[in-house]
């Protein structure tokens, strides 16, 4: 490893909490509020199924559509008499876990188009970004629908889904920043020292693009668990009996008359998860000083 | 309807299909003329009908689904036709033929149809022999998109007699047929003169017929309107207008129709969860009819769990209908047995009732040696008592249904994950060529209301082993084929109705198919229209719109 | 200028026939296909079906299926719709109205309120209302669309009974103001999204120009604030605003489509999704194409727009 890379990852690492980043995260209060909330809602999903007195697939069909504060059942019960509470926390695991994967997916992907991309430029470089292009040109509700149609709609598949229509705005982002630290000191010093080009796109150059890859991934984390919803709403997506927070909803509307909590629990779920990642993501933006160039 | 009623109806039904020359006479009158029809002069007012898929295939010899047959029968005749009691009666001929009267010889090869002379056309050209002939020939153009070409297939030497007198010979006896030429509404020759591709003929987007409704036009996405045929052959219309409207979405279909937006509800009619609420509604008139399609889980005969007729039998004790159909369907559908439809001449009563007890199924299951396993799910010999069950997905009653069944099989040591998929997935080869394991699934198993069922269940109509039929659950008896096989070759219904009783019993205890219920369509309608007839032997509403009229 | 745009034009086209290949190639590839809604109907055997496949050309090669596709494509024939049997073009005219109606007063609505809020907001930096329309936008941005109707319909519709639950119109009753009527709800939940991209654009667009010398000077001669708002802010952060709304096109047409299925609003959103269970490619390629085409037309007029207002970006 070499002088320069060590030094910057060192002060990358280095009393990360006392950073100006840190504290200027610490004071936006809208971001602390995002990770108050996202920390109780996880948490909530995380344990709750436990504490609470019913499974959320046991289905008791003399207990349906009853209304919330009925007994035990604090949110009421859906069509089958299964307890809505166990469900919006079992549906809340799966919607959370499929966000925060297809993130983790996405980010990945589109960062590694996009560093190939920004460093080699070129022909590659420039086929690879027509392809960005080429999905973005996809209104992505279009797409997401097509492949659910083609996959078979597991959580899995769901999460790849997402993932595969959501990595472009990372990878514009990533090749961007790429292309424009290419040329830098630390970079043509590490290719004078004979490193490899994998070497240097990833180990070297990446870090530098932490920033805003953060920012994306944060706010992807919320457009991933918005997709989710949609598209399981419209019934390509995760399958029942199998809860999450969409395919809540889907059929709701049929009970919007006799069972409006039915529709109304897992909205305000879904809002507040996504919500708060939004809010984060604004946090973490001033406080990486990310330009806010992207929407 | 009480169960008595409907005894004595089919009962005669079966005379009508006799095909007396009785029936013929007497026609005009069976369909039902309002008392004080003459007295309402010329066609007046307007029926707006609702339908929540969209009418868009308007040349019935096409390839279409049940709601295009809604408008078919109104701007189309067909040779015959089926009463609501399941008669036999001509509508364009003049008479059923049958071997007592001579229309079909002795070896039931040869038949002879006498047609009307008084039908016009909505264009004024007089309807012909000459436009029957060109019918069945278009049917089995091999460029021709035809929906389905079963019997037409079979049809030789169509003869002309005389303008009023076609003949024709059948490869061999098949008495479907007769039931088949209730659904083949016949197209006038004059409107394909110089059309080179049938397929985009202009009669296809502007129909000619000789029913009693006229095309004026279609709003695409939207509305069909029909308009008052004054020269029609029959009784009526006694509407001026008559729309179908196309409302994408069934809570709002049932919403319009409470608002009083639609006069009458056609397909998919008040869905269960409604009916209560429909009840309710002031000058509305809810009726509920039986529906020929049966609700059913199919079971892939060829999966190694399935072949033990045991753990068929198990299955089918451990799934509580009665309760599926009371919370789940709000006690609309009945519980059946069999896969003819009650409003059938041929439905058989005697078959085993469904008993639920989950007892029993374990009991059934544990004497066949399928012993709990790993997760308490049974196996034997290696084969683990574990399926897929799959259906449309976003049917929410059905998803429910499935759910609920999951539950109680659960209770029995079987494993049954739900995998749904879209309809063009779901029923494509996924379904066609045998690929589920178990599938939910209503079907209509009669065609044309004929008993003959030789495309479900005989062993040669097996898509996934080189069949050509829709034998999906891969059902294989030798003595189903055989009664098969003599069903189609006998003419007389009383005949018939024995070897298809038979069937029956077979199915039943072989089942192939889980039996869950028959469904029961609830129609509404404005307390004002008179002459509306639910047809359980036709697919639509709205095969009678000619007799209706507002009371005024 | 001319260049460029050749060179745009050119890279469009092929942008288009990748977006094409890709499309094609995942529809046909989903299982089923355009048949099956006949496979449940008594008495069609999988030999009818078969027929039917042979006579629609469905069994010859996937290639093959395309570059017929794509010719005729190219020379303008979009081909016919398996479910309706009229040409392509004409099942998306006569839902397109649907559509277009519902955009143009969503962003309207979202133009005249964004503008609003994104203007009160920079001039009143940090008060309260800039703080609750930053907190609010994000909240809107948060929520999701066809939920949001679920709401809308809940309590304008069931609850107070103001508003029909859905569909364009009610039959009989096929007046202005019944149209109206229908169209208020989809078209506030289809806002609340862009209210909130609006106004936060208009408060940044406003606050770089407030800043600027002209504004500062007019401000100094004693011109009104409010004139010189108007004037001076508006009209040039208003430029950038229409880019803007030319990028946005194609997510408006996304989100019109759960809004559409939520109101039975019978617009291309709800077409796609009927037609992609019916597994009704040409109609479906066609919306694809479609809106790919927005997309680039879209960006493209937002380049050169952003070209023509800062002479620093040159296009070349």
């Amino acid at each position: 490893m070499n002088a320069i890379s060590a030094t910057a990852i060192a002060s990358g690492r280095s009393r990360w909490w006392r950073s100006r980043a840190t504290q200027r995260f610490m004071r936006h209060r809208l971001a602390l509020i995002g990770i108050l909330l996202i920390t109780v809602l996880a948490l909530a999903c995380a344990f709750g199924p436990y504490l609470l007195p019913y499974n959320p697939l046991q289905i008791d069909i003399r207990a349906r559509f009853s209304p919330p504060f009925t007994g035990n059942h604090y949110l009421g019960t859906d069509p089958l008499g299964r307890d809505l509470a166990a469900r919006l926390l079992e549906a809340g695991r799966i919607s959370l876990l499929v966000g925060l994967f297809a993130m983790i997916l996405s980010t990945f992907i589109g960062a590694v188009i996009g560093v190939v991309a920004g460093y080699r430029g070129g022909w590659l470089g420039n086929a690879l970004m027509r392809f960005v292009d080429a999905f973005l040109a996809f209104p992505s509700i279009f797409l997401v629908l097509a492949m659910a149609a083609l996959l078979q709609p597991s959580p899995v598949m769901i999460t790849v889904i997402i993932a595969l229509t959501s990595w472009m705005e990372v990878s514009r982002i990533v090749e961007a920043e790429v292309r424009s630290l290419r040329e830098r000191e630390f970079v043509l010093a590490g290719r004078m020292l004979g490193l490899s080009g994998t070497h240097i796109m990833f180990r070297e150059i990446l870090p530098n693009a932490v920033g805003p890859i953060i920012v994306a991934a944060t706010l992807t984390v919320a457009r991933a668990i918005l997709t989710e919803s949609y598209i399981s709403f419209l019934g390509y997506g995760i399958q029942p009996p199998l809860p999450s927070w969409g395919n809540m909803l889907n059929g709701a509307q049929q009970y919007l008359e006799s069972a409006p909590w039915l529709a109304i629990v897992p909205g305000v779920a879904i809002t507040m998860a996504v919500t708060s990642f939004n809010f984060i993501g604004d946090g973490l933006r001033d406080a990486l000083d990310v330009r806010n160039d992207h929407h | 309807m009480t169960d008595k009623t409907m005894k004595a109806l089919t009962r005669r039904g079966a005379l009508g299909l006799l095909g007396s020359a009785g029936a013929a006479l007497m026609a005009p009158n069976l369909l039902g003329k309002p008392a004080f029809a003459q007295t309402k002069g010329a066609p007046s007012g307007r029926i707006i009908v609702g339908l929540v898929q969209e009418p868009t295939v308007f040349n019935p010899l096409m390839v279409k689904i049940e709601v295009d047959d809604g408008v078919h029968f109104s701007l189309f005749d067909a040779l015959f036709r089926f009463t609501p009691e399941g008669e036999l009666v001509p509508n364009l001929a003049t008479e059923v033929p049958s071997q007592a009267n001579g229309g079909i010889s002795e070896d039931g090869k040869e038949w002879r149809v006498k047609l009307r002379d008084n039908v016009k056309w909505h264009d004024g050209k007089p309807f012909t022999a000459e436009d029957v002939k060109f019918t069945l020939e278009l049917i089995v153009n091999p460029k021709f998109r035809a929906w389905r070409t079963a019997g037409h297939s079979l049809v030789r030497d169509i003869k002309i007699v005389s303008p009023t007198e076609i003949t024709w010979k059948m490869e061999k006896p098949f008495s479907p047929y007769l039931s088949f030429l209730t659904e083949t509404f016949i197209i006038p020759k004059h409107a394909f003169d110089g059309v080179a591709d049938p397929n985009s003929a202009p009669f296809n987007q502007s129909p000619i017929g000789t029913g009693a409704f006229k095309w004026d036009r279609r709003v695409a996405g939207d509305r069909v309107e029909l308009v008052a045929h004054a020269d029609y052959h029959g009784e009526g219309p006694f509407l001026k207008q008559l729309v179908f409207k196309y409302i994408p979405d069934t809570t709002v279909h049932y919403t319009q129709f409470r608002s009083g937006d639609i006069d009458l509800l056609g397909r998919m009619y008040i869905t269960p969860d409604n009916y209560k609420d429909a009840k309710t509604l002031p000058d509305r008139i809810i009726q509920l009819q039986p529906a020929p399609s049966i609700e059913s889980i199919a079971l892939n005969l060829e999966r190694p769990q399935f072949k033990d007729l045991a753990v068929r039998q198990a299955l089918y004790a451990a799934i509580d209908k009665a309760a599926i159909i009371d919370a789940i369907y709000y006690g609309v559908p009945d519980s059946v047995e069999s896969y003819v439809p009650r409003s059938s001449y041929y439905y058989y009563d005697g078959l085993p009732r469904h008993e639920y007890s989950p007892d029993k199924a374990n009991e059934l299951l544990d004497k066949a040696g399928w012993k709990r396993g790993r997760g308490g799910i049974r196996e034997k010999n290696g084969v683990r008592l574990s399926f897929k069950n799959s259906t449309t997905s976003g049917n929410h009653l059905r998803e429910q249904m499935q759910q609920f069944v999951q539950q109680m099989l659960q209770q029995v040591g079987v494993e049954m994950t739900i995998e749904n998929m879209p309809a063009a997935v779901m029923w494509g080869d996924f379904w066609m060529q045998s690929r589920f394991d178990t599938a939910v699934v209503g079907i209509t198993y009669l065609i044309g209301s004929d008993p003959d069922v030789t495309n479900r269940f005989h062993s040669k109509s097996i898509t996934a082993q080189g069949g050509a039929g829709s034998n999906n659950v891969q059902l294989k008896n030798a003595r189903v084929d055989e009664l098969l096989e003599q069903g189609t070759a006998l003419f007389d219904p009383k005949q018939r109705k024995v070897i298809y009783d038979e069937v029956q019993q077979i199915v039943r205890n072989e089942l192939p198919f889980l039996p869950l219920f028959a469904e029961n369509y609830i129609h509404g309608r404005k307390k004002g229209i008179n002459g509306f007839k639910p047809n359980g032997n036709t697919r639509t509403e709205s095969w009678n719109a000619a007799q209706w009229y507002w009371a005024s | 200028m001319f260049v460029f745009l050749l060179n745009r034009l050119w890279q469009s086209v092929i942008l288009l026939i990748i977006v094409s290949i890709i499309g094609f190639t995942i529809l046909n590839m989903i299982p089923g296909g355009p048949l099956s809604q006949y496979a449940l109907d008594p008495g069609m055997t999988a030999a009818d079906l078969e027929r039917l496949k042979e006579q629609m050309g469905l069994n010859r090669p996937l290639p093959i299926q395309y570059l017929d596709w794509a010719w005729r494509m190219a020379g303008g024939d979009w081909g016919t719709s398996y479910r309706d049997g009229q040409p392509v073009t004409a099942v998306i005219g006569r839902h397109i109205f649907a559509t277009l109606i519902l955009m143009g007063s969503s962003m309207a609505i979202s133009m005249a309120l964004g503008t609003w809020i994104g203007i009160r907001g920079a001039t009143h930096r940090y008060s309260i209302f800039d703080y609750t329309a930053t907190v609010g936008a994000m909240v809107a941005l948060s929520i999701p669309t066809f939920w949001f109707g679920l709401v809308g319909i809940y309590i304008f519709s069931l609850q107070l009974g103001w508003l029909p639950a859905g569909n364009m119109y009610t039959i009989g009753n096929e007046t202005v103001l019944g149209y109206l009527q229908h169209l208020i709800l989809p078209s506030l939940v289809l806002s609340l999204v862009h209210v909130a991209v609006w106004s936060r654009y208009m408060r940044t667009a406003t606050l770089d120009v407030i800043n600027q010398e002209f504004v500062r000077t007019a401000r100094a001669k004693g011109v009104p604030e409010k004139r010189v708002l108007m004037k001076h802010v508006v009209g040039n952060a208003l430029l950038p605003m229409i880019t803007l709304a030319g990028m946005q096109l194609p997510q408006l047409l996304g989100g019109a489509l759960v809004t559409e299925t939520v109101f039975t609003w019978p617009g291309m959103g709800r077409l796609f999704l009927d037609s992609l269970g019916y597994s009704d490619y040409p109609v479906v390629m066609g919306l694809l194409m479609l809106s790919a085409i927005l997309t680039l037309l879209g960006n493209l007029i937002a380049d050169i727009v952003v070209s023509m207002v800062d002479p620093r970006i040159r296009l070349s």
